[in-house]
């Protein structure tokens, strides 16, 4: 009854506080929408490369065109072909253009005198041939791949290395042409099919995720989860700022005179902002499912394990009414309280990966980032959302966080009840 | 005669730092029934000693009993008993009349019918009907403290401690507050009464107690106390003639 009225008064209570709603509700809102649309370019670069490349193939011969088949066939790089390899490296370090590939002539030619010379110098070890004078090896011709200073690391070793696989895979082939004709005494071949390198072994991508459908991480799917939390544990603004002011305008006392009601009162406060955490999160995990599309964003996608959501978001919302009532409790002016736990919910959700995920962290931060309660609801949602865990699978975090909640709580209870009497 | 509702013995209570105690050796005992007084200047102890009667300070040495027990240790039980008005305005300001009083009375465990009628009862008696949807922020100082007076009432205490009840209101509110406490001297409740007004306690209290710098001064019956000092017109030159006309701040 007494838990009852306090969940009463303080709905009473926040209603009547239009800034404590705007920072509840409006704010959290806004925020993940913002953060969302803001990082949505961000995530789509690192997962959806697409790159325009200047190709200057001044070779004109079969080199230059395998070069352009396999990146055309990739899809994620662009070829712009251009004659002129001044212009070509211009355009790069102006900024234009992100990287230029410039084929040297007679880069075929020299590749193929090579790759014969490899085929013939094997032939003469094994004795099955004699030293050809005729031979003439070519200097080597360097390929030149020119990056604009300004490029991502990830895009100069992604092109880098796919530049290398259509050289690699060239140079086998005709490795083998040569082989081949070696081993034909000079004959005429009868089969000439060429093997397909690519189907010798095939790579089937796919996520080790439990859900039937291509699942990854995104703008959406890492805001809103992220941002909702952040969002619960700043719960402690109206909380802290509520119990503060009740006790720096006398109500506190009143209650604190009134035998009985400091368990009451304390678990009335916990239980009301649990349900206003529970609250906020519904409204963000709608908003991710049904504004993000009308935004032009990706769709939430929360998997299948709706109780095991339902628990994390329970969990979640422990943790953060437990912190921010230890906050409310443990300082005793407004000012200290509530600049104490922004600037502490902003540390424990950059370290928890609310802002970049923690495998991009150096390895010592990452271990610190694993006591951040906001990494262990983090890693919770994810599991659920793109990995399809079980409730079981989380269960770890979960317990994390229901003992942080607990432990809050009762340091809570404990100095609220310490306080009442002074000694 | 009966037993006296609260005893105090050598009470003394030193705040971390002062240089001397708020508190000091204090015995006094409070008939049942009474209207007791607890007068002195600013910084005299009063506040200190009604936070103590509550049971939300501990004394660093002697004890209170309050109805046989003792606050210390038996503090929870004693404030199921008793009423207090603090001398801040204990209410959400927030909230109605209606709604503070409503969740005072869950708090203290009362029964929806029985906070229902004494909130009719007393903001009757207070005035304050009209108002009772009306948010506290929008009240007068007055109206504020009679509210802060009936928060302490609903529960029907034995014993009412009220700390400076009418400080800073109009006469039209005080007279209302003397009124009523004057109705429930009639009751048997026990009232004390701490507070700067003399005339008021002149009016009202059966019993006095004068403390200043922790010290009591004097004690008795308003007649008891003026006999010993027969050179004194009223209460207030008695006062000034135990406490010096030195300002207190």
């Amino acid at each position: 009854m007494k838990i009852r009225a306090t969940i009463v008064k303080e709905f009473l209570l926040l209603i009547r506080d239009p800034g404590g709603m705007a920072l509840i509700f409006l704010m959290p809102l806004t925020l993940v929408i913002v953060m969302a649309l803001i990082q949505d370019a961000p995530f789509r670069d690192y997962q959806e490369m697409k790159l325009d490349v200047i190709f200057v193939d001044n070779d004109s011969d079969s080199l230059g065109r395998k070069i352009e088949k396999a990146f055309t066939a990739s899809g994620n790089v662009h070829l712009i072909a251009i004659k002129d390899t001044v212009e070509a490296k211009r355009q790069v370090l102006s900024g234009n253009y992100k990287a230029a590939i410039i084929l040297p002539r007679g880069a075929s030619e020299s590749l193929r005198s090579k790759t014969g010379n490899v085929i013939q110098s094997i032939f003469i070890n094994l004795g099955m041939a004699q030293a050809d004078s005729t031979l003439i090896d070519k200097p080597s011709i360097d390929l030149q791949l020119l990056f604009d200073p300004a490029i991502k690391m990830n895009y100069k070793e992604a092109l880098s290395n796919a530049l290398e696989k259509v050289l690699a895979n060239v140079q086998t082939e005709w490795m083998l042409d040569e082989l081949q004709l070696q081993l034909s005494d000079g004959a005429p071949r009868k089969n000439t099919s060429k093997i397909d390198f690519a189907k010798l072994v095939s790579i089937k991508e796919n996520y080790a995720s439990k859900k039937k459908e291509r699942m990854m991480l995104n703008s959406v799917q890492h805001n809103v989860p992220a941002w909702t939390m952040f969002a619960m544990f700043f719960i402690l603004f109206p909380l802290a700022g509520n119990f503060i002011k009740e006790r720096e305008e006398g109500s506190m006392l009143r209650l604190r005179l009134i035998s009985g009601s400091q368990f009451p009162v304390i678990a009335g406060k916990f239980a009301f902002y649990f349900g206003v955490c529970l609250i906020q999160f519904v409204l963000m995990i709608a908003v991710g499912v049904y504004l993000m599309p009308v935004l032009g964003l990706q769709q939430l996608i929360l998997g299948s394990n709706i109780l095991g959501i339902a628990i994390t978001a329970c969990c979640v919302a422990m943790a953060a009414t437990g912190y921010g009532l230890l906050i409310a409790v443990y300082f005793k002016t407004a000012q200290q309280a509530l600049s104490f736990g922004s600037i502490s919910v902003v540390i424990l959700a950059a370290l928890g990966g609310v802002w970049v995920p923690i495998y991009v962290m150096p390895e010592t931060l990452q271990q610190i980032s694993r006591c951040s309660p906001l990494n262990w609801g983090l890693e919770s949602f994810t599991n659920l959302f793109l990995r399809g865990a079980t409730t079981v699978a989380i269960l770890p975090d979960l317990l994390k966080l229901v003992a942080f909640a607990i432990v809050t709580l009762a340091i809570s209870v404990f100095i609220h009840k310490s306080r009442t009497i002074r000694n | 005669m009966s037993e006296p509702i609260v005893k105090i013995d050598s009470l003394t209570r030193q705040y971390k730092g002062a240089s001397q105690p708020a508190i000091s050796n204090l015995t006094l005992e409070i008939p049942t029934g009474a209207v007791y007084g607890l007068l002195g200047p600013n910084g005299a102890g009063k506040s200190t000693m009604v936070m103590m009667l509550c049971g939300l300070m501990n004394p660093n040495a002697g004890s209170i009993s309050i109805m046989g027990m003792n606050v210390s240790e038996q503090g929870s039980e004693i404030r199921k008993r008793i009423g207090v008005a603090p001398q801040e305005i204990a209410l959400f300001h927030t909230l109605t009349a209606y709604e503070n009083l409503f969740y005072f009375g869950r708090m203290y465990g009362l029964e929806s019918d029985k906070i229902r009628s004494s909130i009719e009862n007393y903001l009757e008696v207070f005035g304050l009907t009209d108002k009772a949807h009306k948010r506290v922020q929008t009240f007068s100082g007055g109206m504020k403290r009679r509210l802060n007076l009936i928060a302490a009432l609903l529960h029907d205490p034995t014993l009412l401690i009220l700390d400076e009840p009418t400080a800073g209101v109009d006469v039209q509110s005080r007279n209302m507050v003397i009124d009523f406490l004057q109705q429930l001297k009639t009751k048997g409740v026990t009232i004390i009464y701490s507070s700067h007004f003399l005339e008021e306690a002149e009016k009202i209290c059966t019993n006095l107690a004068v403390i200043d710098e922790g010290h009591l001064i004097i004690e008795g019956t308003p007649t008891q106390v003026m006999s010993k000092h027969a050179d004194c017109k009223n209460l207030e030159e008695l006062f000034l003639k135990l406490t010096g006309k030195t300002i207190r701040d």
